[in-house]
């Protein structure tokens, strides 16, 4: 059987994550010796849509590219637009979209560190992190009306205000995920499991997270300090109180360390931010038709550094936009960290990035020409539609008493 | 001097005709003005070998009507962004793969041939991204020219409405 290679291709369907993407795998024995990435499966034409609508059109597009990472792209995108227009927005505004970017880096971590749990078959870390998450969750909801697409932001400024009941939720929240996350850093740190399973896997180094342009907590695990929020702040993050969170260790266990010990960090910055929240206009006005010119903007979201281009022609149309996601970054380095390790550890390698295939791809359409076999459902038949599934299943949702909510702890 | 304004003049005393072609709009940010072929591979060459612009973050595609521009984002250590642009004209968009420099613009180039169908030289083979298999050929969505109401998805076909024919103008009738 030696030298002998096998090639077996994963995919399109991700074995961890529900999302397609192939990999073509060569194998000799159970090591891989070549990898092949291939995306491309959600290409939805979302910068050919944003050509033929109104900026702020665009922006509820934008919001869509990723439901985790959702504020990041319509922040930036909003960044660009402003910038080119020649609009500051007020410090009362920036303030809230940080507080929201850091409440969506807090889910975010927190539902990578239980996907990356169950993956290795630690089911109770995925039971934990994301009964934390949804703390995080509910509080996006309350100010934003949404677990995912908050739509908080609008072109120039935010569109919802905190008020003190939303400060005292979010404090709460944050003494209990900090709590919380106290306890995955010593499960982090000190199991002995968790780091002979994800210690030495998927290694990337310094130089080849510089070589392939990896970015976020891929790169950080590696020792690249480099955080745009300190390396290129926006939105007044350079008064905000954090540091860089870096590892040495180059693998799935430093990329794990990194986004736990983010978790503190944020939390920092949220209690900041509501401790010094400014005054002032939630929103300023910005004309309709936005003069001619180009930006491009950097945002650290939770999977790393999110670009945008944005150029405008003068019109209330943009000329182009341009989203580079942050998995779209982290792709490049995928086959070299897939390569030399056994084909086990393959889906943990790819999840150890955070991929969103959405991010990398962007844009979904929905037409309802095809009546024969597909159809658009308004929010209460779906409801109905849902309501009947289960009642044809036996199940009466209608009758099941919902407790009332407490907290965990 | 600002950061950027050393940079700028470290650019234009190597290459002087990018006098008054670079400017720097917003703070870490320099745009230059398109160059065409031969002049953006020098300049890229020393960002890349000497000019310390070791980091590449994307290249945009865009149709500027004749000419298709690529923009190609990079950065140094001073997180400068620099955005160096080079023209192809539309009737034979043919660039040189950036490989050579920056590892990490493979993904990136392949959606140029994709979307605005420009020819990579020296890319390395691998699949095409982002569209779809058994896209039409000569079909590149992110043209100008190309509208997307006119793509059938069901049977992967392209078809614009054939050109208006001149109506001809029924001559008149003799009067008797």
């Amino acid at each position: 059987m030696t030298n002998k290679k096998v090639v077996i291709p994963i995919g399109p369907q991700h074995p961890a994550l529900k999302e397609p993407g192939c990999f073509t795998l060569t194998l000799e024995g159970e090591k891989v010796t070549n990898a092949v990435v291939g995306v491309g499966y959600n290409h939805r034409g979302l910068e050919k849509s944003c050509e033929s609508r109104s900026y702020i059109q665009c922006l509820y597009i934008i919001e869509r590219v990723c439901g985790i990472c959702s504020h990041s792209h319509s922040t930036n995108f909003l960044r660009a637009v402003e910038q080119i227009a020649g609009v500051e927005i007020s410090r009362r505004a920036n303030y809230i979209r940080v507080l929201m970017a850091e409440l969506e880096r807090l889910h975010s971590h927190l539902l990578w560190l239980g996907v990356a749990g169950h993956i290795i078959g630690f089911d109770t870390l995925l039971m934990y992190s994301w009964r934390d998450r949804e703390l995080v969750l509910d509080q996006l909801a309350t100010i934003g009306g949404n677990r995912v697409n908050y739509g908080i932001n609008t072109i120039g400024g935010v569109r919802r205000d905190i008020d003190a009941q939303n400060i005292e939720d979010l404090k709460k929240m944050c003494t209990i995920v900090e709590e919380q996350a106290k306890y995955y850093a010593q499960i982090a740190l000190t199991e002995t499991t968790l780091a002979a399973r994800l210690g030495g896997v998927g290694k990337l180094s310094h130089d080849d997270c510089i070589k392939y342009g990896a970015v976020g907590p891929t790169s950080r695990a590696a020792g690249v300090a480099d955080d745009i929020r300190k390396t290129d702040p926006y939105c007044l993050y350079e008064e905000m109180p954090f540091d860089v969170i870096t590892t040495e260790y180059a693998d799935v266990f430093g990329r794990t360390v990194v986004r736990v010990l983010e978790i503190f960090e944020s939390v920092k910055i949220i209690r900041y931010v509501l401790d010094n929240l400014p005054d002032g206009e939630l929103v300023v006005k910005v004309p309709r038709k936005i003069p001619a010119g180009e930006s491009v903007t950097r945002y650290e979201a939770p999977r790393g550094e999110d670009v945008h281009m944005v150029r405008a022609n003068g019109t209330e149309y943009p000329e182009r936009v341009r989203v580079r996601a942050p998995s779209e970054a982290n792709w490049h380095g995928m086959a070299h960290m897939i390569e030399g390790d056994y084909l086990a550890d393959a889906p943990l390698i790819i999840a150890a990035i955070d991929p969103c295939y959405s991010c990398t791809d962007r844009k979904i359409i929905v037409d309802n020409k095809d009546t024969e076999t597909q159809s658009v459902l308004d929010w209460n038949q779906l409801r109905q539609y849902s309501i009947d599934w289960y009642k044809n299943r036996g199940i009466d949702t209608t009758k099941i008493q919902i407790p009332e909510k407490k907290l965990y702890f | 001097m600002s950061k950027e304004e050393q940079v700028i003049q470290q650019i234009v005393a190597k290459f002087p005709f990018l006098e008054g072609k670079l400017t720097n709009p917003y703070d870490r940010r320099i745009h230059a003005e398109p160059l065409y072929k031969e002049d953006f591979e020098k300049v890229l060459d020393w960002l890349a070998t000497e000019g310390g612009f070791d980091t590449f973050h994307l290249v945009i595609g865009f149709d500027s009507g004749e000419n298709l521009e690529f923009v190609y984002v990079l950065s140094n250590a001073d997180k400068i962004i620099l955005n160096v642009k080079q023209y192809a004209p539309k009737s034979n968009p043919v660039i040189n793969s950036v490989v050579k420099y920056y590892k990490n613009c493979i993904w990136h180039e392949r959606e140029l041939i994709d979307l605005f169908g420009a020819t990579v030289e020296g890319l390395p083979e691998g699949p095409h991204y982002p569209l779809p298999d058994g896209w039409p050929e000569g079909q590149y969505p992110m043209r100008k020219d190309w509208k997307v109401e006119y793509f059938d998805k069901n049977t992967m076909t392209y078809n614009p409405p054939a050109p208006e024919a001149k109506e001809e103008t029924p001559e008149a009738p003799a009067e008797n």
